[in-house]
């Protein structure tokens, strides 16, 4: 019970932690410095995972959609994909792996940060800690998110393609795989995918820095905090994803 | 240097706090002059490091009062950085260096943040607080690199960099050989001499303490017992203070 208590008393720091860290977005050069080297990093630590976990996904729908599709019309095989990967599977992998990779890495440093007192010494230089550890990682994450997701949906497509043009099961042109695809997936499509990515950015980032700025008690501290940190972030995002589901129903 | 502050420079009034129902600060009264050097002693886990905490407002009491400066420490920590008539710093146990930044970074954060140096001149700066510490050529390591010994002093390198008027140190000394905890101790009593900044130092080292201070209290069981120069202290008639100079005669 008090384990319950306990996160939801973090979940709700979380969300006084985001208007806190939105309420301190200054751009300043050393806030740009900042933001741009978390940026640099979010993008090195997911870009070429992100490729790999796309291109497969990508591959993947289209053989197991070939195989079931087998005695119908393997035509919509671009649609599937292309739907697929734009409006779900882009936003939710990417920010699954965002989470995984990134956020834990931000509960890990903040955590260890509030046990051997670097948090501390920030506030004793009046140096407030979600301006200058929370708010970088924020933008940097939120900003990352939408091109994240759109690289995801160009690589898992792509991946998707190659299947269909080396695979002599599938019985489809490459040409018509595109045709149809683009015929399918609309911009209000690719615009979804990426309101998603942006908020399961702000999700992956702020939970992460919630848990990790409440770390107590040592190395035991800063790794229970990390895993509640993923386990929650994936949650979080997969009830966002619902809300941003059903609140776009029928628009696309 | 060190102006700002007049008469007593800290006063603690009925001061207690307790954690989890266990009393740790039992109602604690001292005043600090200023300009003077002041240790707090005691055994471990006596309450030393929870009220220097209190002291820069780190933690809370949950009664008493604390004064510094003639201000009351809640209204001096709601003012801006800038609007600050006098600044207090803090060097921690373990230093609490920030990880991820160099030697300059972490003396210079303070200055980078709210100051107007240009980053000639915040170089400049930050070689001539190293230099003060006796510390030179370091400023590109990270802390992982340097030893015990020199995270100290780049902590004590980084306290100055305020330009502060009171310094508490927490266990300044704890974890290094005789040799280098003389050395840091002469270093405060240099930092006294040359910039007349009230310093509070909590120590389980009586033998420093009765080398650089001007005044010593000894806190036992969350009270102060003892409070008296080094020579007074002496030749105590507290059984208390008997007992912890026998108990630190012995150590030594």
């Amino acid at each position: 019970m008090s384990t319950v208590l306990e996160v939801l008393q973090r979940l709700g720091e979380a969300v006084l932690l985001f208007g806190r860290a939105v309420a301190a977005i200054r751009l300043r050069a050393r806030d740009r410095q900042r933001i741009a080297a978390q940026l640099a990093r979010v993008g090195s630590d997911t870009l070429p995972i992100a490729a790999l976990l796309a291109l497969f996904i990508g591959m993947v729908l289209v053989v197991q959609s070939a195989d079931q599709l087998r005695d119908i019309s393997q035509s919509v095989l671009g649609p599937i994909v292309g739907l697929a990967m734009t409006k779900e599977i882009g936003p939710v992998m990417m920010g699954f792996l965002l989470a995984g990779r990134v956020g834990s890495a931000m509960a890990a440093e903040l955590g260890a940060m509030a046990v051997y007192d670097e948090l501390a010494a920030l506030r004793t230089m009046d140096i407030d800690p979600v301006r200058f550890l929370v708010m970088p990682r924020l933008v940097a994450a939120t900003v990352t998110m939408p091109v994240l997701v759109l690289y995801a949906d160009f690589v898992g497509i792509a991946g998707g393609a190659l299947v269909v043009a080396i695979d002599p099961a599938i019985d489809l042109a490459v040409s018509e795989y595109f045709a149809r695809l683009l015929e399918w997936v609309h911009l209000g499509d690719i615009l979804v995918g990426l309101l998603k990515g942006a908020v399961f950015g702000m999700v992956a980032s702020i939970v992460p820095c919630a848990f990790g700025l409440a770390t107590r008690g040592g190395a035991e501290g800063i790794a229970s905090s990390t895993t509640a940190a993923v386990v929650w972030s994936f949650v979080l995002i997969l009830l966002f994803d619902l809300v941003i589901v059903r609140m776009t129903f029928g628009l696309t | 240097m060190a102006a700002s502050i007049h008469g007593i420079a800290v006063r603690l009034s009925g001061l207690r706090k307790a954690y989890d129902g266990q009393q740790v600060l039992a109602g604690i009264d001292l005043d600090v002059p200023a300009g003077a050097l002041v240790a707090i002693v005691g055994q471990s886990g006596q309450g030393k490091s929870v009220l220097l905490r209190q002291v820069i407002g780190l933690e809370s009491p949950d009664a008493g009062s604390i004064e510094v400066g003639g201000i009351a420490l809640d209204r001096w920590r709601a003012l801006r950085s800038e609007d600050k008539p006098f600044r207090i710093a803090m060097v921690f146990q373990n230093a609490a260096l920030l990880a991820s930044l160099t030697v300059a970074e972490n003396v210079g954060l303070r200055l980078a943040e709210h100051g107007h140096l240009s980053r000639t001149a915040l170089r400049a700066e930050v070689r001539r607080l190293l230099a003060a510490v006796d510390l030179a050529g370091v400023e590109d390591k990270l802390p992982g690199e340097l030893s015990g010994g020199m995270r100290k002093r780049v902590g004590i390198a980084r306290a100055l960099a305020s330009d502060p008027e009171l310094i508490l140190y927490d266990e300044p000394t704890a974890d290094l050989d005789p040799l280098l905890t003389e050395q840091i101790g002469l270093l405060i009593a240099r930092i006294r001499c040359e910039r007349g900044a009230t310093q509070i130092i909590v120590t389980h080292n009586l033998a420093l303490a009765q080398l650089i201070a001007d005044r010593i209290a000894v806190l036992d069981a969350g009270r102060i017992v003892e409070y008296c120069t080094p020579e007074a202290l002496r030749t105590s008639t507290n059984p208390l203070v008997q007992d912890f100079l026998r108990a630190a005669a012995l150590g030594s």
